[in-house]
């Protein structure tokens, strides 16, 4: 059985449906992603997890019991937020230590005990050195990793992370990143973690959760989510630069940019879709170009390709070439509720 | 030395601009405070009266005679302790009221309006329904005491029908102390408010989601945080009673005898109603290096609230 | 009339039909909504304390105000007579009132209130609007100083000034005139205002002036045209506190002004409606009533703002 259950769950803030029907089984040492544009209620969803914010509807189960009605405390769950929340007044030690002092008398811990685990969380985020710092003397690597270490202590179920990285500079990131994922598999804890940024979500999840309107969108690991999106939603919310979506009569076909290649590079040209393109403008980015312009016939929609700067193709600006995309590559969606549609007939009607 | 002349674009450039826009203010503020208080000064070494107004020089003269008069002393001593321990109620009242109004609840705006009352009237007005209610005669709250047994014959509190809450010394000095009490408080309430709103929200979530109640969230988590705003709130309203002398003139002139006497009062009765308004002045500076030592001390801990 | 005397005779017993009539009708509304469980029960039982506590607080800020109510409808018969201040056992009474507003200087109170008032927040807005940017962006560490040295100087009570503000005034030959406070009063209020002001300019984004330096204005024009308007709330609020200053203030107005008809209302009502050791009381607590009631209402609809630009300013500093 999974860990973490929340059927139907939902939220209202008056008018607004911040969280709208959400399903969703959380299984136990897993890291799943919460992944959405901001306003699609995911922090809500997160929120209500904790038990910081009550549902309109719906149930949530932790270890199989019912804690929809529990305060935060009573839900042996801990949280990361966005701003890390540490407390200024009180040194590292007291910060790590305050769950534990605060859940003293259900948990039975004393003096020693608390000490003992203060120390040995802080020695597994190698902050035993920061001890004695108040907040404001740490760098904003060390701020994160005391919140870590302030929610770890307790030994929780279920830690919730709300953006954890989003306050630190970008090369930091990338390490934080790394560390925070050997950190939850070595603990084996099961972590929910939001954020809004695809590539920490890809880089991150386990399983990815795509919200949008306080609805999930998909649920998959970052492969099924990236190369099997569900919907369109989906489709042109991952991926960068995104997804092209052309229309046809009823319905909507898309290809990522990398996908779309020059044809003369294809190998199988029988097996895919060719385009006459006409090129625009091309960006030089480094390992890719990225190139803008039009396929014929469709001069009102920009379409983008983005090809390895490796393959020695010569692309003017302001000249017709010929693109292909692998049929296994192009998705089709319904130009009304805009889901998926099955790819072989619809190939056929182009 | 400053540049003194203009510069090239003076109303683009800060530093000019900043003058022109604080000068008119700062200007006016030390003619009309600065150039009194230097009088005050004046005054205090001279003997000035309202009959006599040239100035002559009698050095310490005034402060002497003032600091070595009895009644100066026990003036004195009542104004400080009188200060001291309205500060505690209106300390720990205010923080419970600001606990009760930065939470939601029905009624609140009511609530709220009902507890602003006592500080929103003009004080000398609010005085005169307190004049009614600790009347010697007609106070409801004697009548409230007699009608419950506390007063009147076989009474508890006292064989009379009255309590004579303006009359006797204790009394009166407790009533006093209770009325600025009732008016102060709901000010330091705004302040704590202030304090307490400013908290972020994060930190709460993160207390609640650690698992901390609401005494520990309280005692550890905001009455920490807002330590430096709660000594603001005391000192303001510390000099804000030191230098008031409206509800004893309504409400008992400074008696029975000197009992409740503040300074405020009694340099207002010297000086003015007295006519010697060199021994007036005298009497008021020696509020001076008290009121500047609370400023002072005030400000130090405002600006070490901005660092965290 | 007729109304006003059955809402005064049963004073006490709609008091508490009002009170009770309310509570039963919040938790009537709460059961409907979340279902008459148990659970809701105990909530309600678990929350009531801290109503009860609030009520406690209440009566307490309230009752001299309750007690100035009914005491203005009060003959004179009732009020002295076998004294019983809570009900009314001869007809209520609006002669009082009449006497109040047409056979004392009430009005005239009123009316240099309202004068001196008015003025001051005009010289205060004048002074202040722009001393208050200054201060919040436009000078540094000077500016600072400048800003701290005002603050000192509205922590100095009148108490402390009175005497030589008195000779000043008698010097400038205002003695006696509303216009010695229309002088006196900035000298409190415009440190209050910048105070107050400066917290809620430096809550409007600088990116805002700045992008109006660019598209070219100078600066006093960016204050006026950007800043300004995005400060109305906070200013409005500014322009309240300032009036309720003005309207409180005693010791100057009582040592400047002598005359009967030129003193203002928290001086007037106080000293002037007293005579000798005989006191009004109806028109005195009447007159006070008056007053608190539309300066509450004021207070407590600009709480919010108040407290916000208290914080901008105090807090962030």
């Amino acid at each position: 059985m999974s860990l973490v259950q929340i059927s139907s769950l939902k939220k209202y803030f008056d008018t607004v449906h911040a969280v709208d029907g959400v399903d969703l089984e959380i299984e136990q040492g897993e890291f799943l992603v919460i992944l959405g544009p901001s306003g699609c209620g995911k922090t809500t969803l997160m929120r209500m997890i904790a038990g910081l914010e009550k549902p309109t509807a719906g149930q949530i189960s932790i270890g199989g019991a019912d804690v929809t009605a529990l305060p935060p405390r009573k839900r042996g769950v801990s949280m990361v937020f966005q701003s890390y929340a540490l407390y200024p007044h009180m040194n590292v030690f007291n910060n790590i230590a305050f769950p534990l002092r605060a859940q003293r008398r259900e948990k039975k811990y004393n003096k020693r005990s608390i000490r003992e685990k203060v120390e040995t969380t802080a020695g597994l985020l190698e902050i035993d050195m920061l001890l004695d710092r108040r907040p404001r003397q740490l760098s904003g690597g060390q701020r994160q990793r005391v919140a870590i270490a302030r929610a770890m202590v307790t030994q929780p179920a279920v830690l919730l992370l709300d953006e954890p990285l989003s306050n630190l500079d970008a090369k930091l990131r990338a390490n934080a990143r790394d560390e925070l994922k050997d950190f939850q598999r070595s603990s084996n804890i099961t972590a929910v973690f939001v954020t809004h940024d695809q590539i920490e979500a890809m880089g991150l999840g386990d399983r990815i959760v795509v919200m949008s309107e306080g609805k999930i969108q998909q649920i998959g690991t970052p492969q099924q989510i990236y190369d099997d999106p569900a919907n369109e939603f989906v489709a042109t919310f991952l991926g960068s630069p995104s997804m092209n979506m052309l229309s046809s009569n009823h319905f909507k076909f898309g290809f990522r940019p990398e996908h779309f290649l020059p044809k003369t590079l294809n190998d199988n040209p029988e097996n895919a879709r060719i385009f006459h393109y006409y090129v625009k403008r091309v960006e030089y980015l480094g390992s890719d170009r990225l190139v803008y312009g039009y396929v014929q016939g469709r001069e009102s929609e920009l379409t983008l390709a983005k090809v390895p700067s490796n393959v020695r193709v010569s692309l003017d600006v302001e000249s017709d070439y010929e693109f292909a995309v692998h049929n296994s590559d192009l998705k089709f969606f319904d130009a009304r509720s805009g889901l998926r549609i099955a790819e072989q007939n619809l190939a056929e009607a182009l | 030395m400053a540049n003194l002349a203009l510069p090239a674009f003076p109303l683009d450039n800060r530093r000019f601009v900043g003058l022109l826009f604080l000068a008119p203010a700062l200007i006016y503020i030390l003619l009309l405070v600065g150039f009194p208080f230097l009088l005050a000064i004046a005054f205090g070494f001279s003997d000035v009266t309202v009959g006599n107004t040239d100035l002559s020089f009698v050095g310490l003269r005034n402060f002497e005679a003032v600091w070595e008069n009895d009644i100066f002393r026990q003036v004195f001593e009542t104004t400080i302790r009188f200060t001291l321990i309205s500060q505690v109620f209106i300390l720990l009242f205010a923080n419970i009221l600001a606990i009760i109004f930065t939470q939601e609840f029905t009624g609140k705006w009511f609530a709220r309006f009902i507890f602003i009352l006592p500080w929103a009237t003009p004080v000398s007005l609010a005085m005169i329904g307190w004049l009614w209610m600790l009347d010697t005669k007609y106070s409801p709250i004697d009548y409230l005491l007699l009608q419950t047994g506390f007063l009147g014959p076989g009474g508890l509190l006292s064989k009379d029908r009255n309590l004579f809450w303006l009359a006797s010394p204790d009394l009166a000095q407790i009533s006093v102390i209770f009325v600025q009490v009732w008016r102060m408080t709901p000010l330091a309430t705004v302040i704590l408010m202030a304090g307490l709103s400013s908290i972020p929200t994060d930190i709460l979530d993160q207390a609640e989601v650690d698992g901390s109640r609401f005494m520990r969230t309280l005692l550890q988590i905001k009455l920490p945080l807002i330590l430096p705003i709660m000594v603001i709130a005391l000192l303001f309203s510390m000099i804000t009673m030191f230098g008031d002398m409206t509800v004893v003139y309504v409400l008992t002139r400074g008696g029975p005898v000197d009992y409740t006497r503040v300074l405020g009062l009694y340099s207002f009765q010297v000086g003015i109603e007295g006519g010697n308004l060199a021994q007036g002045a005298a009497i008021s500076l020696f509020a001076f290096p008290l009121l500047l030592a609370m400023a002072i001390f005030m400000l130090r801990t405002a600006s070490r609230a901005e660092v965290r | 009339m007729a109304l006003l005397t059955w809402i005064l005779t049963n004073f006490w017993t709609l008091l508490l039909f009002l009170l009770v009539l309310l509570i039963g009708l919040r938790i009537a509304w709460r059961l409907r909504k979340y279902g008459a469980t148990r659970e809701e029960f105990s909530y309600i039982l678990r929350r009531s304390p801290f109503y009860f506590v609030v009520l406690i607080f209440c009566f307490f800020a309230v009752s001299p105000f309750l007690i100035m109510f009914l005491h203005t409808f009060k003959a004179d018969g009732d009020l002295y007579r076998r004294p019983q201040p809570f009900i009314f056992r001869q007809e209520p009474t609006i002669e009082h009132l009449d006497a109040l507003f047409n056979n004392t200087a009430y009005l005239d109170f009123i009316r240099n209130s309202i004068v001196v008032g008015v003025a001051v927040v005009l010289i205060t807005l004048v002074l202040s609007l722009p001393a208050a940017y200054a201060l919040a962006r436009l000078t540094g560490r000077w500016g600072e100083r400048a800003g701290i040295l005002m603050f000192l100087v509205y922590l100095l009570p009148p108490t402390l000034l009175f005497i030589p503000m008195f000779r000043i005034v008698v010097l400038l030959g205002l003695k006696d005139s509303p216009m010695s406070l229309i002088v006196v009063y900035p000298t409190f209020t415009v440190p209050f205002s910048m105070w107050l002001l400066q917290g809620f300019f430096k809550a409007v984004p600088p990116e805002l002036e700045e992008a109006a330096l660019v598209d070219g204005y100078n600066r006093v024009e960016a204050f006026l045209r950007v800043v300004l308007p995005l400060s109305l709330p906070g200013i409005i609020s500014t322009v309240v506190f300032t009036f309720t200053l003005t309207l409180h203030e005693f010791i100057y107005g009582l040592v400047f002004i002598a005359d009967t008809r030129q003193r203002t209302l928290s001086v007037g009502v106080p000293t002037e409606l007293i005579l000798g050791d005989v006191y009004f009381w109806q028109p005195l607590l009447a007159a006070a009533l008056i007053i608190a009631i539309p300066v509450g209402l004021a207070y407590n609809l600009f709480l919010d703002s108040l407290v916000q630009g208290f914080t901008m300013g105090a807090v962030k500093g």
